[in-house]
């Protein structure tokens, strides 16, 4: 297996955002050039965006990379607004320039054979890098509503929508658990704790060796140096930022990270 | 009146028997322990790095969430994390040659005999220019700031350390207990070298939606260029009341806030919040300051 490393790459570069689309009520799409941080991404792989250079916020906000346009030295993001951060980044208009960190963190590791892909809500931003990488025959993908499903290419495309609006009425979990997930040589997971928690509760071991999480943490700095983002392992605590965020499934100690995270 | 103005030499200065490039230090956990800011090449301009609190044992730290931003700024929680001395001694300090400035190794302990043992350890390395004793962390239980509030302590502590060191060091003192200013005269009268002024503010937020708070360690040091002016006077106080150098540690956000720390009597300004935020920026302080004094 071809592992990413966790080295902090060129690290802060100005990116010009040229493309904004809502592509959802509250939810949307940003391109940015950057050439340094387009040719050196791997799927699973974040940035760090400083949303405003005044005083506050303090720190830089992360995203996952969800697409890479080499050609155009391009890549793109896909957030959700859900506090101050993610609103003022979401007030930007093209032609703005932000500093970006990245690439940074470790990706997954992306392996021959079949994958099935598992995410709820923004936790499917990062499955379009991925499925050009890897050879994706599943999508299980979950939203609240049909408007903020996440599109993903793969063989088969299950959808479950909190409303009904498309797909199962319902849950990712519901589908994850009439799926035969044993088939498939590779499963990536990526969404909110509680059903990744729900998931990762029901998949056999063997299927859990076979797993990749792509972790979420608070962060401060996301290169390493502040500590503050750490996930609960089984060898102890490991770092989101420079250690993940995409770890194995069975390095987690999931039940001591639902209980402070859940 | 003490202030001062300050000029291009305050930009150079020398103190703790060294010439430094810059007044600049990465303040201690901001840094790390500089391994990936060298490997970033990410160091000019900087006067100096402190490096992560280093304890005689490895400590996990405190349990996530560790990290909450807030309005106007950052509370953290970290609890100490670091891999304990030997680790620092044998894994991390060789790897640390190419380090383009001084660099101090943040201590702390649990107890007042381990301020003694980790400095008496960290001694069998020459790379270290000095130390900085921290008496101040809000996020331990045992330890940590009750050390700092109290002046007795603090010179005990300096006491230790004095005696087992021929380095420099900085004793890194706490604004949220005590009087900060006989805390500093009794570092002075322990030996230190000079004063770190001062470590995090103690704070907390909580989700009230949920009556939640956002650290599980419910409370942690709050840092924001909102509290420079805390900072300031709090550097002027003690500037004037110690002989010894007081290194300013907290607010800055921008070149000019260094230069009001110098202007209140500080000879060297840490710089913390910011570094997380843009290494970039903190690289560029030295550069903005000489253009703002020309
Ligand atoms: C490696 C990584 C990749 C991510 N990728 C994406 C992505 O592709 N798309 C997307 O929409 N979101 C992603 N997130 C989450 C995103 O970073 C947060 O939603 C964002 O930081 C919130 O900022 P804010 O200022 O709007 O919210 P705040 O006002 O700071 O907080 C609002 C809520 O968001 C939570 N939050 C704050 N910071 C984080 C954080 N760093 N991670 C998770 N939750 C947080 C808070 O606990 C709070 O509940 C990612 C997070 C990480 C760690
Ligand atoms: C994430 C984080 C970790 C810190 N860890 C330490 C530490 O281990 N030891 C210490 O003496 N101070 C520690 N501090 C305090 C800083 O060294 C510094 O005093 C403080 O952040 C104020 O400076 P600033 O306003 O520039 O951030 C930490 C601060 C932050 C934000
Ligand atoms: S966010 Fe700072 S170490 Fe991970």
């Amino acid at each position: 297996m071809e592992s990413n490393s966790g080295d902090p790459g060129p690290l802060e570069t100005m990116a010009t955002l040229n493309t904004v689309e809502e592509v959802a009520r509250g939810v949307f799409r940003h391109r940015y050039v950057a050439p340094a941080i387009a040719d050196g991404a791997e799927p699973g792989q974040f940035v760090q965006i400083e949303v405003s250079h005044l005083a506050f916020p303090v720190t830089r906000r992360p995203f996952t990379v969800s697409r890479v346009m080499e050609e155009e030295g391009a890549f793109e993001i896909v957030f959700e607004v859900v506090g101050r951060g993610t609103a003022i980044l979401a007030s930007s208009i093209p032609g703005r320039s932000l500093s970006v960190m990245g690439p940074l963190g470790r990706g997954y590791r992306t392996a021959e054979g079949s994958w099935a892909l598992i995410g709820g809500g923004m936790g499917a931003a990062g499955f379009p890098f991925l499925s050009e990488r890897v050879d994706v025959r599943l999508a299980i993908l979950g939203a609240r509503s049909t408007e903020q499903l996440l599109p993903c290419e793969a063989g088969e495309l299950l959808i479950a929508t909190e409303d009904g609006s498309r797909g199962r009425c319902g849950l990712v979990t519901d589908l994850v658990f009439e799926a035969c997930l044993d088939r498939y040589d590779h499963l990536a997971l990526c969404g909110p704790l509680p059903m990744m928690h729900a998931v990762v509760e029901f998949l056999t071991e063997d299927v859990l060796e076979r797993t990749q999480v792509s972790a979420e943490s608070r962060m401060a700095c996301g290169w390493g140096v502040c500590e503050g983002c750490v996930i609960p392992c089984v060898d102890g605590y490991r770092k989101c930022c420079t250690d993940g965020p995409v770890f194995p499934a069975s390095d987690i100690d999931w039940a001591g990270w639902m209980e402070l995270c859940g | 009146m003490r202030l001062r103005e300050p000029t291009a030499a305050d930009l150079r200065p020398e103190l703790l028997g060294t010439a430094f490039r810059s007044p600049i230090l990465l303040a201690s956990g901001t840094a790390g322990f500089g391994l990936e800011l060298l490997r970033m090449d990410h160091l000019d301009g900087v006067g100096g790095l402190v490096s992560k609190a280093t304890t005689l044992k490895p400590r996990e730290g405190n349990p996530p969430p560790r990290i909450a931003e807030t309005r106007f700024g950052l509370l953290n929680a970290i609890g100490l994390a670091n891999p304990g001395v030997d680790s620092v001694l044998s894994d991390i300090l060789p790897r640390l040659s190419g380090l383009p400035c001084p660099l101090l190794v943040n201590v702390a302990g649990s107890t007042e005999q381990e301020y003694g043992l980790v400095v008496e350890r960290l001694e069998e390395s020459d790379l270290p220019l000095g130390y900085e004793i921290n008496v101040s962390c809000p996020n331990v239980a045992e330890g940590g700031m009750l050390f700092g509030a109290d002046p007795a302590a603090v010179e005990r502590i300096s006491r230790r350390v004095a005696d087992r060191t021929r380095k420099p060091f900085s004793v890194k003192l706490t604004p949220n207990e005590g009087s900060i200013v006989e805390s500093a005269a009794a570092a002075e009268e322990g030996g230190a070298d000079a004063v770190t002024v001062c470590n995090t503010f103690l704070g907390m937020s909580i989700d009230w939606r949920e009556a939640k708070p956002q650290l599980s360690n419910l409370t942690g040091g709050y840092t924001s260029p909102t509290l420079l002016p805390l900072v300031v006077a709090r550097v002027y106080s003690v500037s004037g009341s110690v002989q010894i150098p007081v290194i300013a540690s907290g607010g800055v956000g921008r070149a000019e806030d260094v230069l009001e720390l110098l202007s209140a009597g500080a000879r060297l300004v840490e710089v913390g919040t910011l570094l997380l935020r843009s290494p970039d920026d903190v690289c560029r302080l030295t550069k903005e300051m000489e253009g703002l004094l020309e």
